[in-house]
C-alpha cells in the first residue's frame, strides 16, 4: 500500500489530495465503492440495498462523529432529528407537490432550526446531560410523530414520492455515494481549519477553552447545527429512498446503530465510521440473513463488538489504523 | 439564613424543590377533584415502583458515575424470572385459594427475581465496568454510558433470541376481589406493588443512614479517594452498589409483572421514565429520586388523563426539558461532585 505523505510542503498530488482531505487509501477504497455495483456479485440488487444502506449509515455516522468526537456531545436523539428532516421532506412532497430533490434541502433546513435551539438549550448543560437532553428532545418528537396521525398518519406508515421512477437501487446508491461524499469533506474541510481546532478544545476541557479565549456558545451552536443540518439532509434521502416512514425510524435503537457504527469506526476521526460502515453493514445483512432461525444475533454481536471496542480499544479501527498503516509524521 | 421555623419553611417554598414539591401537590389534588380520586392513586402506585428504578439508578450514578442505560433491562430480567418462578406455581395457588402459601408464594416469586437481578449485577459490575475501570477512567462517565448502550442492546436481544418475542405475562399475583380504598377499587397486585416498593424504599433508607456499609457507599459517592484512604473497600462497595441497584430494578419489574409481560424491550419505557426522574431531580441524588418518581408518575397520569395515551413521552419530556433549561442540576440539586464538568 502507498502511503500518504501528508507533511505540509508536499507538492504535487498528494498536496493536492491532502487539500481535499483524502489519502491515496481513501481515494482507492472510493473507487473501489464507486465501481462495486458494476460488477458481480455486488451487482445484484439486494445487494445494492445493502450498499445503499450501508452507505446511509456511513454517512449519519460521519455527521454524528461531527458531535460526539469533536465537542464531546453524544447527540442521542440524532435519529429522531434525521426522521424530522425526513418527515419534513416527505409531507412538503404530498401537500405541496414540491420535487424530492428540492424537499431535502428543506429537510436539512428543519432539522438545521431544531439542531440550533438544541444547541442553544445545551449550551449550559456539560457530557451526559446535554445527552440526555437530546434523548428527550429525541423522545418528545417521536412521541408527536406517532401521535400527530392527521399530519404524519402516525405508525401506519407515511408514503413518499421516490426519487428516481425506477426501481433499480443503483442510481440511489450513487446518490447516497454522493452525500456521503459532500459530508465527509464538509465536515473535514471544517475540522481542519482554526474552527476544528475551537471544536477540540470546548470537547476537551471547555474551562481551558474559554480562558484560552475560544467561545463555546459560538462554536457548540455551529457544531450542533451543522450536524444535525445533515441529518436532516441524509433524513431526506431516506424519505425518498425507502418511499415510507414510520415514526420507529427516530427510535432510540436507530440512533445506537449509527452511535455503534461511528465509535466502532473510531471517534473523533470523521472517516472510521464511513469506512467501518460497509463491511459492518455487510456482515450484520449476512448474519441476519442467513441465521434467520436465530432473531437478533446479528445485534447481539454488535453489542459486544461495541462493549469491546469501548472498553479495550476506546480509539476504534482508526486508532487501529493509524498505528499499523500510517507513518508516525503522517498521523492524523 | 434563619433558625426560625417559619422562615426557613417560606425559603423552602421559594426554593425550586418546594415550588416544584406544591405544585405538584396542588395539581394532584385538583385532578383529583376534578376527575375522581383514582388519579391520586394511580400516581401512588406507578410512583412507588418507578421510584425504586429511579432510585438504582441514581445510587448507580451517585457512587459509580455511570449513567445507566441498561436500567430498564434488569427491569426486564425481573419480569421474566418473575414469570418463569411463578407460572409452575400457578395451578398450585388456583387450588389452595385463600391459604397462606397463596399469599405467600408470588412474594418468593418477586424475591426470587430481586436476587436474580443482583446477581446479573455482580456479573456486569465484573465483566463489564471492572474492566473498563482497569484500563482507563479518562472520560469515564461518557465511555461508560456508551458501555451500557453497548449492554442494553446484549440483554435486549438475548432475551429476544432465547425467549423470544412473545408476551410472558400473567393475570395476577393475589387472587381475590379489588379493594375498595376512597371509594376506587384497586386490584390487590396493585396494592400489594405499592406496599412492596414502600417496604423496599424505606428499608433501603434505613440500611443507607444506619449501617456501616451504607455510610461507606455514602462516603464513596462523596469521595472516591478519601473514602479509600479511611480503608473502605472501595471494589467491594462499586459491586455491591451495582448488584444492590440491579436488584431494586429487577424487584420493580417483577412486582409490575401483571401490568407490563415479559418481552425484549419491555425495560425501555420504565428507562425513559426513570431517566426523567434523575434527570429532573438532579442525577446521583437518591431520596431526590423517590419524590422525583411521583412528580414524573404525576405527569404521566395528567398526561393520560387529559390528552390521551401516547402522549406520555411528549408533555413530560417538554416539561422536563423547561425545568432543565432553567434548574441545569435539577430541582434538588445534586450532591456528586463534578458531575457537570464530566
Amino acid at each position: 500500500m502507498e502511503i500518504a505523505n501528508t507533511a505540509p510542503q508536499a507538492g504535487g498530488l498528494s498536496g493536492l489530495l491532502e487539500k481535499v482531505c483524502f489519502t491515496p487509501a481513501g481515494l482507492v477504497g472510493l473507487a473501489v465503492l464507486i465501481v462495486l455495483p458494476l460488477i458481480p456479485p455486488f451487482n445484484q440488487e439486494y445487494l445494492v440495498r445493502w450498499l445503499v444502506q450501508a452507505a446511509f449509515i456511513a454517512a449519519l455516522s460521519v455527521a454524528f462523529d461531527f458531535t460526539a468526537g469533536y465537542i464531546n456531545i453524544v447527540n442521542f436523539g440524532f435519529c429522531a432529528i434525521m426522521g424530522l428532516g425526513a418527515y419534513t421532506s416527505a409531507i412538503l412532497g404530498l401537500r405541496t407537490g414540491l420535487s424530492p430533490w428540492v424537499g431535502i434541502w428543506t429537510g436539512a433546513v428543519t432539522a438545521a432550526a431544531l439542531g440550533f435551539v438544541i444547541g442553544l438549550i445545551t449550551l449550559r448543560l456539560r457530557g451526559i446531560f446535554a445527552a440526555c437532553l437530546a434523548w428527550f428532545f429525541g423522545l418528545a418528537l417521536m412521541g408527536l410523530a406517532t401521535k400527530m396521525v392527521w399530519l404524519t398518519r402516525g405508525p401506519l406508515g407515511l408514503r413518499a414520492p421516490r426519487l428516481f421512477e425506477t426501481s433499480s437501487n443503483v442510481p440511489y446508491y450513487y446518490v447516497i455515494l454522493a452525500m456521503l461524499l459532500a459530508t465527509y469533506l464538509v465536515t473535514r474541510l471544517l475540522v481542519k481549519t482554526k474552527m476544528g481546532l475551537a471544536f477540540q478544545a470546548i470537547g476537551q476541557n471547555m474551562e481551558a477553552a474559554r480562558t484560552s479565549g475560544v467561545n463555546p456558545v459560538y462554536y457548540r451552536i455551529v457544531n450542533f447545527t451543522l450536524s444535525c443540518a445533515l441529518a436532516g439532509w441524509l433524513g431526506g434521502f431516506y424519505a425518498h429512498y425507502y418511499g415510507i416512514l414510520t415514526p420507529d425510524m427516530m427510535h432510540t435503537s436507530k440512533t445506537v446503530e449509527v452511535l455503534a457504527v461511528a465509535y466502532i469506526g473510531g471517534r473523533g476521526s470523521l472517516w472510521g465510521g464511513a469506512v467501518i460502515a460497509f463491511p459492518f453493514i455487510f456482515a450484520m445483512e449476512l448474519v441476519r440473513s442467513s441465521l434467520s432461525s436465530l432473531p437478533g444475533l446479528n445485534l447481539i454481536i454488535y453489542g459486544l463488538l461495541l462493549i469491546l471496542v469501548m472498553i479495550y480499544y476506546s480509539g476504534g479501527f482508526a486508532e487501529f489504523y493509524n498505528q499499523h498503516f500510517r507513518k508516525k509524521e503522517a498521523r492524523a | 439564613m434563619s433558625n426560625n421555623p417559619t422562615v426557613s419553611a417560606v425559603e423552602w417554598f421559594k426554593s425550586a424543590a418546594g415550588l416544584t414539591i406544591s405544585l405538584a401537590v396542588i395539581a394532584a389534588l385538583a385532578a383529583t377533584i376534578d376527575r375522581g380520586p383514582y388519579i391520586l392513586v394511580n400516581t401512588v402506585v406507578t410512583g412507588g415502583m418507578l421510584s425504586l428504578v429511579a432510585m438504582g439508578l441514581a445510587l448507580v450514578f451517585g457512587v459509580m458515575n455511570i449513567p445507566m442505560f441498561a436500567h430498564g433491562e434488569y427491569f426486564m430480567i425481573g419480569t421474566l424470572v418473575a414469570y418463569y418462578v411463578f407460572t409452575p406455581m400457578n395451578g398450585y395457588i388456583d387450588q389452595h385459594t385463600g391459604t397462606l402459601a397463596a399469599a405467600l408464594l408470588p412474594l418468593v416469586a418477586i424475591i426470587v427475581a430481586g436476587l436474580a437481578g443482583g446477581v446479573m449485577g455482580v456479573l456486569t459490575e465484573k465483566l463489564v465496568f471492572s474492566n473498563l475501570r482497569k484500563r482507563s477512567r479518562e472520560n469515564w462517565v461518557m465511555n461508560s454510558f456508551l458501555l451500557t448502550v453497548g449492554l442494553s442492546v446484549v440483554l435486549i436481544n438475548l432475551h429476544q433470541l432465547i425467549f423470544g418475542t412473545e408476551f410472558k405475562g400473567i393475570v395476577g399475583y393475589w387472587r381475590g376481589a379489588p379493594l375498595s380504598i376512597m371509594d376506587v377499587f384497586i386490584s390487590r397486585d396493585r396494592c400489594m406493588a405499592f406496599v412492596l416498593a414502600a417496604v423496599m424504599v424505606t428499608a433501603f433508607w434505613l440500611f443507607m443512614t444506619y449501617t456501616r456499609t451504607g455510610r461507606a457507599i455514602r462516603a464513596v459517592s462523596q469521595d472516591e479517594t478519601g473514602a479509600l484512604i479511611v480503608g473502605i473497600d472501595l471494589n467491594g462497595i462499586l459491586l455491591l452498589t451495582m448488584s444492590m441497584s440491579c436488584a431494586l430494578a429487577a424487584f420493580a419489574g417483577a412486582s409490575l409483572l401483571f401490568m407490563y409481560p415479559s418481552y425484549p424491550s419491555v425495560g425501555l419505557e420504565p428507562l425513559y421514565m426513570a431517566w426523567f426522574v434523575v434527570i429532573l431531580a438532579g442525577l446521583g441524588n437518591v431520596l431526590g429520586a423517590v419524590v422525583g418518581a411521583f412528580i414524573v408518575a404525576l405527569l404521566k397520569v395528567l398526561t393520560v388523563e387529559y390528552i390521551g395515551s401516547g402522549w406520555e413521552f411528549v408533555v413530560p419530556s417538554v416539561l422536563i426539558i423547561i425545568i432543565l433549561i432553567f434548574k441545569p442540576s435539577g430541582i434538588f440539586g445534586s450532591e456528586v461532585r463534578g458531575i457537570l464538568d464530566k
